[in-house]
């Protein structure tokens, strides 16, 4: 027996929502992954939703904002109304980046955790995602954002603003290791300070004083820094995901490309991890 | 539950057709037996040499009996003319209702990094192969009007770019006969955005 909190049971009305993936249920419903401020991650069902004539069709999709009411029996709900609300998603191929949000949240997310920080983030980074004319760097800085703020709601949040051994301001020019379990440790201080134990668990990640600034400022434009912080996310979420790679890292291969591929770190096949 | 054992697999073997439970299974098996052997066995048959007999297209992926399906083997269709589509029944709504003479592309699903479903699964290899021959023009993205339908389409259409081939999506808004009140809010904005000069 799973132990329920007990906001797993009740009714909600209206709530804000979104869908962050569907699968088939029996003939004729949708299993829906639903993402909400108040009761984090659920599954509800849509009875009838994939009939041929349902009016579902169009409003349960992914990252169309929702106003979603459900009545929650143990682990599974049922979605007793839907309606749409204002906001626009991702279009084209900036899907690639929602779904890649989206995998992130099924798979780190656990079910009936109330989150509402978090949404307001996914929520204004599915916006910024939409913007018409969104550069790539513009891409990549949202999705450093966003797995910031995750990493922060789980319990994980990075250090960014001291050195730990000795607790020194960070300085932007200055180079350090961070070790994905503790923080940054500057390069020179990690044999003395004995941080360098901490080597055979986890290797760090090197990068400048500045990369982490601008991570905790939430301004990452400058391409060395975007290209840091995307290194350093990566290594993070790898140790938080257990070895099991993101399916979407795998589309962010073509067109934009080569831009694309920096845009969530997804490496060529052989280029191995630094 | 009866007392015979072969109504029973029947019965449980009918299950499988989408739409149907055990109420439904039970009505079919009772009714084939009782009132139409000859219908069931010609259905036995039918099943037993289309599971069999049947595979897939070597051009288009398409379901076929044959190497070549009839719209591949065909020399009266357009090959510079490729519309991609997800499924099967997808050619045939096509074909039944629009004069296109071009060929197909049949994927048998779409992109879906959360079911795990990527490029290969979907025959994007087999398709970058045909772009690389050089006789495809022009792709027309025919995937469904949903979030992963559109995701597949872009990623189609960055690759077709790759090999210099022009790419276009089919149009979607209001349907034909509709009313503009009664249409949802993603396909009327669709619909704008999408707009033609007449």
């Amino acid at each position: 027996m799973t132990h329920i909190p007990p906001s797993a049971h009740g009714k909600a009305m209206l709530e804000p929502a979104y869908i962050l993936h569907h699968r088939p249920y029996r003939d004729s419903s949708l299993l829906l992954e639903t993402f909400t401020p108040g009761h984090g991650r659920i599954a509800l069902i849509a009875r009838g939703a994939r009939r041929p004539k349902s009016r579902l069709h169009g409003l349960l999709q992914p990252f169309q904002p929702l106003l979603a009411s459900w009545s929650m029996r143990g682990e599974l709900g049922t979605l007793t109304a839907v309606e749409p609300r204002d906001g626009d998603g991702p279009r084209g191929r900036a899907l690639i980046s929602g779904f890649y949000m989206n995998e992130l949240l099924m798979r780190l997310l656990h079910r009936h955790d109330p989150h509402p920080g978090l949404f307001a983030v996914y929520e204004s980074a599915l916006r910024r995602l939409a913007a018409p004319g969104l550069s790539a760097p513009g891409e990549q800085s949202v999705l450093r954002l966003f797995e910031l703020t995750l990493l922060r709601e789980l319990g994980y949040g990075l250090v960014l603003d001291h050195e730990i051994t000795g607790g020194d301001p960070i300085r932007s020019e200055e180079v350090y290791d961070y070790y994905p379990e503790l923080g940054p440790v500057r390069t020179d201080a990690t044999a003395e300070t004995g941080a360098g134990d901490y080597a055979v668990r986890a290797r760090p990640v090197r990068l400048h004083g500045g990369s982490l600034l601008a991570l905790a400022r939430g301004e990452l434009c400058d391409a060395v820094h975007l290209h840091e912080a995307k290194r350093l996310m990566r290594t993070v979420l790898d140790a938080r995901l257990g070895g099991r790679p993101l399916a979407s890292r795998r589309l962010f291969r073509r067109g934009r490309g080569r831009e694309a591929e920096r845009v969530t770190g997804a490496t060529v096949e052989g280029e191995g991890r630094a | 539950m009866s007392d015979s054992p072969l109504i029973d697999r029947l019965i449980e073997a009918l299950r499988c057709l989408p739409g149907v439970g055990p109420k439904s299974s039970q009505r079919i098996a009772y009714h084939l037996l009782e009132r139409n052997r000859e219908g069931a066995r010609r259905l036995a048959v039918a099943l037993q040499e289309a599971a069999d007999g049947v595979g897939r297209c070597g051009e288009c992926r398409t379901l076929s009996e044959n190497v070549l399906c009839r719209l591949c083997a065909s020399d009266k269709r357009n090959a510079a003319q490729l519309c991609v589509v997800e499924n099967p029944v997808d050619v045939q709504a096509i074909e039944h209702t629009t004069s296109y003479q071009g060929r197909y592309f049949v994927l048998m699903g779409h992109l879906s990094p959360l079911d795990g479903i990527g490029p290969e699964d979907i025959g994007l290899d087999q398709l970058e192969q045909r772009f690389r021959q050089g006789r495809v023009s022009e792709v027309i993205l025919a995937t469904n009007p949903t979030v992963e339908g559109e995701a597949t389409a872009h990623y189609i259409a960055d690759m077709a770019r790759e090999h210099g081939i022009r790419a276009s999506r089919i149009a979607y808004g209001v349907p034909f006969g509709g009313e503009l009140e009664y249409v949802d809010a993603g396909t009327l904005s669709h619909a704008i955005a999408g707009r033609r000069d007449i």
